[in-house]
């Protein structure tokens, strides 16, 4: 059922690509994404991934804002002329508290895209990521935000 | 000013932002100092490049242009994914510690 | 109405520019790669997406804003990737941060 699902999902966006809304190029779409679904090794599609609708807009709504405030945020960084007196660079582990990888890769991403954090990577028992900031004036202040933020809403996606 | 006028104006003004942040890009790509360093900048040269096939695809009206942006981002993707295994995989320096002399590699 | 969209799209390249230039300026100024990585996903993601949202409102036509959103949505998905696998594949391979980067709470054989 939810690989019939992915497929028919697969197949509008293989339409929309390409322009074209046609039975043909849609079968054709569908055809693709069964043998894409097919050749990968693990099952990503999960049926809570459709129920949360909602909540997943929300991220989504929220990412974009924090996209806009981060890009504006490193554009002033960097026109600035007191250049290194601003910049505070740190890395720092953030304890983790969700757990599943499709959790973490979509945490780590959000991160990356936000206000003056990215992430370099996930240690190997999954417990702690590593964040690089660009400016840390309070290194706890900075984990309370993103515990709070993106990974409370992540948490509320995929419970 | 007209819609179209002010449009014109927008394109010869995002051409030339464009080409200087191309031209800054590239001297990224050649003082380096690191491979990766030289990575990142060519990943963003795609970046820039996808920029400018927006412009002309509004400056000359073919949505086509939009396919072949699409594709460039995803190409770009993966030769920097290629690019960053290369760097893993080029082993690591004898002193991991220290920072390491740029090769001509 | 056509004068309208060609104002927000010619704005929205007008931005997009200016992000990419911003951008540009970051990794010439930058002191170290991590730093530079911030420039150059953030704002050039955004660049990007101001792009296919100039594109999406000139064309104002069902599919060309269909497929701008899909490109805009890879480049969010693949621009963070690439950044990690980077920033991941440097760490590993000894470039260490620039000297002012403190606290480092990093070790490289935590993340082998």
């Amino acid at each position: 059922m939810i690989f019939v699902l992915a497929a028919l999902v697969l197949a509008l966006m293989w339409a929309a690509v390409t322009g074209a809304f046609t039975f043909g190029n849609l079968v054709l779409g569908g055809a693709v994404g069964v043998i894409a679904l097919l050749l990968m090794r693990e099952r990503i599609v999960r049926p809570t991934l459709f129920v949360k609708f909602g909540k997943a807009f929300s991220l989504a709504g929220l990412f974009l804002f924090e996209l806009s405030r981060s890009a504006v945020t490193v554009a002033l960084l960097v026109l600035s002329p007191d250049l290194s007196k601003r910049l505070k660079p740190a890395i720092i582990a953030f304890p983790l508290r969700v757990r599943t990888d499709a959790e973490i890769t979509l945490l780590a991403n959000l991160i990356t895209l936000t206000p003056g954090t990215l992430s370099v990577d996930v240690s190997n028992d999954r417990r702690v990521l590593y964040v690089h900031a660009l400016s840390v004036p309070d290194r706890d202040k900075l984990i309370a935000d993103i515990a709070g933020g993106f990974e409370a809403k992540i948490m509320e996606v995929f419970e | 000013m007209s819609g179209a006028a002010f449009l014109d104006w927008a394109i010869a003004i995002t051409l030339v932002v464009l080409s200087i942040a191309f031209v800054l890009t590239a001297i990224r790509v050649v003082i380096g100092p690191e491979l990766g360093d030289r990575v990142l900048a060519l990943d963003m040269l795609v970046s820039v490049g996808i920029g400018f096939i927006a412009v002309i695809a509004i400056k000359t009206g073919f949505s086509l242009y939009l396919d072949i942006a699409i594709a460039l981002g995803l190409v770009g993707f993966l030769s920097t994914v290629a690019f960053a295994r290369y760097i893993l995989h080029r082993g690591r320096p004898a002193d991991a510690g220290s920072k390491r002399v740029a090769s001509d590699g | 109405m056509v004068d309208v969209l060609q104002y927000v799209a010619g704005i929205a390249m007008l931005l997009g520019g200016g992000f990419a230039l911003t951008a540009a300026i970051g990794l010439i100024r930058l002191p170290d790669l991590y730093t530079r990585m911030h420039a150059a996903s953030k704002a050039g993601a955004m660049a990007t997406g101001l792009m296919f949202l100039s594109i999406a409102v000139v064309a104002f036509d069902g599919s060309v804003i269909l497929r701008a959103a899909i490109g805009f949505v890879f480049v969010l998905l693949t621009t963070p990737v690439s950044a990690h696998l980077l920033a991941r594949a440097s760490f590993l391979t000894g470039y260490r941060p620039a000297d002012i980067t403190k606290p480092i709470e990093l070790d490289a054989k935590d993340i082998e």
